[in-house]
């Protein structure tokens, strides 16, 4: 029996961050209330996530392992879930915001006739309702929400909450599982992935992103020096996902990805609510754009208006000579 | 072949908004088409354009959301349901999937389209939801779409890159507006809306649907996000400003 249990996404082998945010989080609302906190790793190699994951403490870390989860596919991992809940029977059940959770979260509640709650900012399980905040209208408004029964599911925002280790025992156990080919619904036929060794976004401590003002080769190259001298990810407004400058991956906002670095930088882009969404919980938002009623300067803590193609070039120099 | 859109009316998240009491407070003039299921709709027109068949769009909304189909209509989708509810009702995501899949019970289709998300309320749970109360396989987030035979071939965006899946008949897909760009009816799309059908259905004739658990998640108040302490800006020689600001990340933020 485990009343709270954290799903650990898992990518290129390694735990996110994200994940580990909302175990904490579990850890601590469990410790609060009498209750207990359980993980489950399901993938094609639990071996070493599990034991990285002793480190956050939960009381049992389940595993699912199977080959057919070496890429993320819906049906498998679907299957795998549905099985680890009625196991272990979670009150609640979390997971990290990512493509991979959203793509099953409703399945998975439609499945469990569970309340699920997307893209939450803030939760909080006393054993009865599970009561949550989540960025409403392009994050302009925040609503607070409840659920009736259980279980509830539920994703939440990377940024949320700090990671935090704890000791304690955990133990492992693996819940068998087959998967038969056949039971397939679709196929997966091929992976784009445009990101490569890069630095994970969704992670990054600093964010670089580049807008429609940063409109040829020049640019681009602009983007890359500052983001190499800063250790940052680059991320894109819409303008430039669609215009096919950068990957779609790297789109922030509310059709993209929500970050929250310890550094933002916005470089042409204007503030469009639909960004902002992504990014407005960074803890230091630096704005470039030659237009001083840009709506992004209302949410920048440092604005510098100019020339982007101007303003660059000192910066990467001065940064540089900091970094030493 | 039989393509189903489901669509939503929404709140334009650009008007103006209160917040009285708790309660939030929208111009119900404007109200719009959701961008996501605006790319749902022109993708089933592209596929249309291309292989044939026929294009229902499917609503739940109150009377005014009527105005909604016949944008749809209007777009090129040959007819609508509207799934007429009295507007005071507090469905959530699984209700709403539970409201859906009833219609879609005793309907054929090869393909059911949905947005990815709702543009004021960003859950992404309806489509899926529908997926599996229908039993039906599924992509979210599709940001491409091709036809091979019956099959749908989708271009779905992960985390760190894009996913090709291949989707047997019938299947649900739901769409990002990454997809494409909606088109804008035309005046003749919009004379023509005006004769295509569309079938009201009350909700309450779809209540099989929902037991007495079926609204699972509330909204018990809503508040203005926090705003940001407010920044300053700094104007004049690029080289200068430049400088200045690099510094104070360093020596007052120390984020770099
Ligand atoms: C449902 C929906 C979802 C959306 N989701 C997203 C999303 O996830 N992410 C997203 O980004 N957008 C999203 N959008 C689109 C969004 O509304 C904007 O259209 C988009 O963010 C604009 O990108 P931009 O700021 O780069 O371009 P623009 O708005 O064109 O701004 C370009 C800026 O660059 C400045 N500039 C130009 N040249 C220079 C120069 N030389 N030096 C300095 N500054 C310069 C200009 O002053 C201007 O402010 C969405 C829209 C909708 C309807």
């Amino acid at each position: 029996m485990s009343n709270l249990l954290t799903y650990i996404s898992v990518n290129d082998g390694k735990i996110k961050r994200s994940s580990l945010e909302v175990l904490s989080r579990c850890n601590e609302i469990a410790e609060k209330n009498g209750k207990t906190s359980s993980a489950i790793v399901i993938s094609d190699d639990c071996s070493t996530i599990v034991e990285n994951l002793k480190s956050y403490g939960p009381s049992v870390i389940y595993t699912i392992e199977d080959p057919i989860f070496k890429n993320h596919l819906n049906t498998p991992l679907l299957k795998a879930l549905t099985l680890a809940m009625s196991e272990i029977n979670p009150d609640v059940m979390a997971f990290a915001s990512t493509e991979g959770s959203k793509d099953i979260l409703g399945a998975l509640a439609a499945n469990r006739n569970a309340a699920a709650l997307a893209d939450v900012s803030e939760f909080d399980w006393t054993g009865d309702a599970v009561t949550a905040k989540r960025p409403v209208m392009a994050s302009k408004i925040i609503s607070s929400v409840e659920t009736k029964g259980s279980p509830v599911i539920l994703t939440v925002r990377s940024g949320s909450y700090d990671t935090v280790e704890k000791s304690g025992e955990s133990k492992v156990q693996s819940i068998p599982f087959t998967f038969d080919k056949n039971e397939l619904k679709l196929t997966l036929k091929e992976i784009i992935s445009a990101t490569g060794d890069k630095v994970d976004l969704s992670e990054a401590e600093t964010v670089i992103a580049a807008g429609r003002g940063v409109k040829d080769e020049e640019g681009r190259k602009l983007i890359d020096e500052l983001a190499a001298v800063l250790n940052a990810g680059i991320g894109a407004s819409r303008a430039l996902t669609e215009s096919g400058d950068y990957d779609p991956s790297l789109q922030i906002g509310q059709t993209g990805k929500v970050v929250s670095p310890q550094l933002y930088i916005a470089v042409g882009i204007s503030g469009a609510i639909q960004h902002v969404a992504g990014m407005a919980n960074s803890k230091v938002i630096v704005a470039i754009n030659k237009d001083p009623d840009a709506p992004i300067f209302e949410i920048a803590d440092y604005g510098l208006v100019g020339d982007l193609y101007k303003i660059l070039p000192p910066f990467i120099d001065e940064l540089k000579k900091i970094k030493g | 072949m039989k393509f189903y859109v489901c669509i939503k009316q929404v709140p334009d998240v650009n008007a103006p908004l209160q917040i009285k009491e708790g309660e939030l407070i929208q111009d119900a003039n404007r109200n719009i088409l959701n961008a996501y299921d605006a790319s749902a709709v022109e993708e089933a027109l592209v596929l249309k354009e291309a292989h044939g068949g026929e294009i229902e769009v499917v609503l739940i909304g109150p009377d005014k959301a009527s105005e909604t189909i016949r944008k749809a209509l209007a777009m090129g989708a040959d007819s609508g349901s509207h799934i007429l509810t009295e507007g005071s009702e507090e469905f959530d995501s699984f209700s709403y999937a539970k409201i859906l899949a009833e219609f879609f019970k005793d309907k054929e289709y090869q393909y059911i389209f949905c947005g990815k998300q709702s543009q004021d309320t960003d859950s992404g749970l309806t489509g899926s939801m529908l997926a599996e109360f229908l039993d039906l396989p599924y992509a979210t987030n599709a940001v491409g779409l091709q036809l091979e035979g019956e099959n749908l071939i989708v271009k779905r965006q992960g985390d760190t890159g894009q996913e090709m899946i291949e989707l047997p008949a019938p299947s649900l897909v739901t769409c990002s507006n990454d997809m494409n760009d909606p088109r804008i009816p035309s005046l003749k799309g919009i004379m023509q809306s005006k004769r295509k059908p569309v079938n009201t259905i009350a909700v309450s004739d779809l209540k099989n649907g929902l037991t007495n658990g079926s609204i699972k998640t509330s909204v018990v108040g809503y508040e203005e996000k926090p705003k940001r302490e407010p920044g300053k800006k700094y104007e004049g020689e690029p080289d200068e400003i430049a400088k200045e600001v690099a510094q104070l990340l360093d020596s007052a933020e120390n984020v770099i």
